[in-house]
């Protein structure tokens, strides 16, 4: 016999603890395994002065203000902190009836185990869109139903333990609620629902991430999540303007809280600060131009996103009003959104119930073509895919597709705007006129069933790189697939928060992919009357 | 029986145990395994695909630099999922155990252990090529990070309050008269 050498101990020699070489990997119930918080796979936690500011504020609650660190042993949560959760579960459970159904009705058919992005890029099984709401499931079980109450764990029941809210943090912060395995529910259960609760319910003890409470705290205080105060914003979007007239000759001025104006337009502050995001907003400022939109800007509600989404309904409800108490103290008839990904979740789901109906607003209508939008009859709200779909659609625009020739492109449906409020045709119809080539990546996962950037619900912070980069790999892959049959360079999304973050997804998978919004593609295309265009081989990126 | 018949003959045992104790190092494998498909399974398919290429041109002796694009498509998932440095590259060191593994099952191919010294030899090389691939890309994460820092995206969280910010101003104000 050969002198082999022994898979143990070379792994040994490797290194200590499960490696594949031993072939020792735990395979331990999903419940007997603990989580281990590192840098790399947890987000840093919140501030306490963002923290403390946010629970002095009317109507909001973030109470357990300290410094603590997700690595230490003690989390310095409150004595009664179980107390807590405990009676935060019942009145949930009491106030959400989709709560009390999503805790229920889950069969384990396994239908949602292999969708999420996050499964697949780790193979964590907690993970797994089932296990993840089982987290909280085996808690309510244990505490609100007769055979938990009775049997314990036999039932699939677990007492409440630190444990378990470490666990809780570890898994509500690997889930970016885009809903994908909602897709595939035979039941529609809506796991991000799931992952909502157990992130207000973490609230409540204080354990949370600066990354979502940041952002917060700016949009409440200045309007927008960079913490933009209104002369910044406005100097910002001047900027743009500046560089719209020297690469096209083109003079634009918008204005500023305009009382009167027909249209509010709202779209992520992103859009008017961070690259790549600016070529999309100068895209917007060309196309009200050459349109000759009647409509304002807001350096009050100067945010579309609304990070509350990610952090509490209360929160949630708070952010969103300002668009509409906005909206009414300018006078305009309706709100024009821009590419935006939560705030459509937002609006479309839940405004009409948190802040809605907006009566003292009009069922938009199209100053341009005369199109009623009757979808957005209750929220007033339109997408500027929309919008600008039915503006080609009539004639309204002068465009030139081969001022998009060093484009080829690929769409990537953003999660919410796919999902949430089902904008699937119009950007492609948008897509379709404005540029000669683009190809569609692989049908399973386009459209409902599109991949998340990994990086959504304020999971785009820098310290856990390695989580986004496993999250996101999924979308990647089918990028990555499009470039290498389709030559594709460009990947255009209508979602801000995608617009920062597959610009790093793709630098690390498939670096010769850029990525751009559409509106930025329509304001390449576009032909303006009394333009002095210069030569613009990168469109609205040429740098002059 | 000449050693490159026998690695021939027994590539899909081969392959088959490599990629399946490469797969076995994910705490939940049984997904990654079994599904084919590339866009639904990542992780799974880019792995098998990556070492299955890379064994093919171990066997046609290819240049070194031949390896890097294989190994790219393995060890770029694996520099970012949570593993040890030495657990994300150590699937190509173990191909020279499953080899000797398969070959001593087989009194055919037995004897041929003996011959393994070049093999291991281009094993450890695309072991070492590995090694520099995975570097490479904990390299770009932190390129990444400092990318987003200066971005200004960090503005989000750490922006000062403009209120506090003239308070303060006046504060720093009232101290120099």
């Amino acid at each position: 016999m050969v002198d082999v050498v022994k898979a143990d101990k070379l792994a040994r020699s490797v290194v200590e603890g499960p490696t594949l070489m031993t072939g020792s990997i735990p395979r331990k119930s999903w419940m007997d395994i603990p989580v281990v918080f590192k840098p790399g796979n947890y987000c840093y936690p919140t501030n306490p002065a963002t923290q403390g500011y946010l629970d002095r504020q009317p109507g909001v609650s973030f109470p357990n203000v300290r410094e603590w660190n997700p690595e230490d042993e003690d989390w310095k949560l409150q004595e009664n902190w179980k107390e807590i959760i405990i009676n935060g579960l019942a009145e949930r459970l009491d106030k959400f009836r989709s709560l009390k159904i999503f805790m229920d009705c889950c069969v384990r058919c396994g239908a949602c185990a292999d969708k999420c992005h996050f499964f697949l890029g780790t193979g964590d099984p907690k993970n797994m869109p089932v296990l993840r709401a089982e987290l909280l499931r085996s808690v309510y079980r244990q505490h609100f139903t007769l055979a938990g109450k009775l049997l314990g764990k036999m039932a699939g029941g677990r007492e409440m333990t630190t444990a378990i809210i470490k666990e809780w943090f570890m898994y509500a912060y690997q889930c970016t609620e885009c809903r994908r395995c909602s897709v595939f529910c035979p039941y529609g259960i809506d796991t991000a629902e799931i992952t909502m609760m157990l992130r207000e319910l973490l609230h409540l003890v204080g354990v949370g991430i600066n990354w979502a409470l940041g952002p917060v705290t700016n949009s409440n205080r200045t309007g927008n999540h960079m913490g933009l105060t209104p002369q910044a914003f406005k100097g910002n979007i001047d900027f743009l303007c500046e560089d719209i007239e020297n690469l096209t000759g083109i003079k634009i001025t918008p204005s500023f809280n305009r009382k009167g104006a027909e249209v509010l337009f709202i779209t992520p502050s992103a859009d008017v600060f961070a690259e790549p995001a600016i070529f999309t907003c100068m895209g917007y400022l060309l196309l009200f131009e050459a349109i000759g939109l009647d409509y304002t800007w807001s350096t009050y509600a100067s945010e579309g996103g609304n990070f509350g989404l990610f952090t509490s309904n209360e929160m949630m409800k708070k952010l969103n009003g300002k668009m509409y108490a906005e909206a009414e103290r300018l006078g305009v008839k309706w709100i024009l959104g821009g590419e935006c990904g939560h705030m459509w979740r937002v609006v479309h789901q839940y405004m009409d119930t948190m802040n809605g109906p907006p009566d003292f607003l009009e069922v938009p209508k199209s100053p341009i073509t005369g199109t009623v939008f009757d979808n957005a009859k209750s929220t007033k709200m339109v997408h500027i895919s929309e919008f600008t779909a039915d503006l080609i659609y009539h004639g309204k625009l002068n465009l030139d597709k081969s001022r998009n020739s060093h484009i080829r492109a690929t769409f990537h449906d953003s999660c919410n705007p796919a999902r949430a409020m089902g904008l699937l045709e119009e950007p492609r119809y948008v897509l379709d006129h404005v540029v000669d080539n683009w190809f569609e990546m692989p049908e399973s996962t386009i459209r409902e069933k599109t991949y998340c950037c990994g990086s959504g619900t304020a999971l785009n912070t820098s310290e856990i790189m390695e989580l986004r980069m496993r999250g996101g790999l999924p979308r990647a892959n089918a990028v990555k697939y499009v470039h290498e049959r389709h030559d594709v360079n460009t990947l255009a999304c209508v979602c801000a928060i995608d617009r920062a973050t597959l610009t790093v997804l793709m630098d690390y998978w498939v670096p010769e992919v850029k990525v751009c919004g559409v509106s930025e593609l329509v304001g390449n295309a576009l032909v303006m009357e009394g333009e002095k265009r210069q030569e613009l081989d990168e469109g609205l990126r040429t740098m002059v | 029986m000449k050693l490159a018949d026998a690695l021939q003959n027994k590539k899909e045992q081969i392959l088959s145990l490599w990629v399946d104790r490469t797969l076995d190092s994910y705490l939940e494998p049984g997904f990654f395994k079994k599904s084919k498909d590339k866009f639904a399974n990542p992780v799974g398919v880019n792995i098998r695909e990556g070492l299955t290429k890379l064994y093919e041109l171990l066997l046609s002796k290819a240049e070194q630099a031949q390896y890097a694009e294989p190994l790219d498509q393995v060890i770029r998932i694996r520099a970012v999922q949570d593993f040890t440095p030495a657990q994300a590259v150590s699937p190509i060191l173990e191909l020279k155990w499953v080899v000797k593994q398969v070959l001593s099952a087989d009194k055919d191919t037995r004897p041929l252990l003996a011959e393994l010294d070049s093999f291991d030899c281009d094993v450890d090389r695309a072991a070492l090529a590995a090694f520099d691939i995975y570097m490479n890309c904990r390299e770009q994460l932190h390129k990444a990070r400092i990318f987003e820092l200066k971005s200004g995206n960090f503005i989000l969280s750490d922006a000062g309050c403009p209120s506090a910010l003239i308070r303060k101003n006046q504060q720093d104000k009232s101290q120099i008269h």
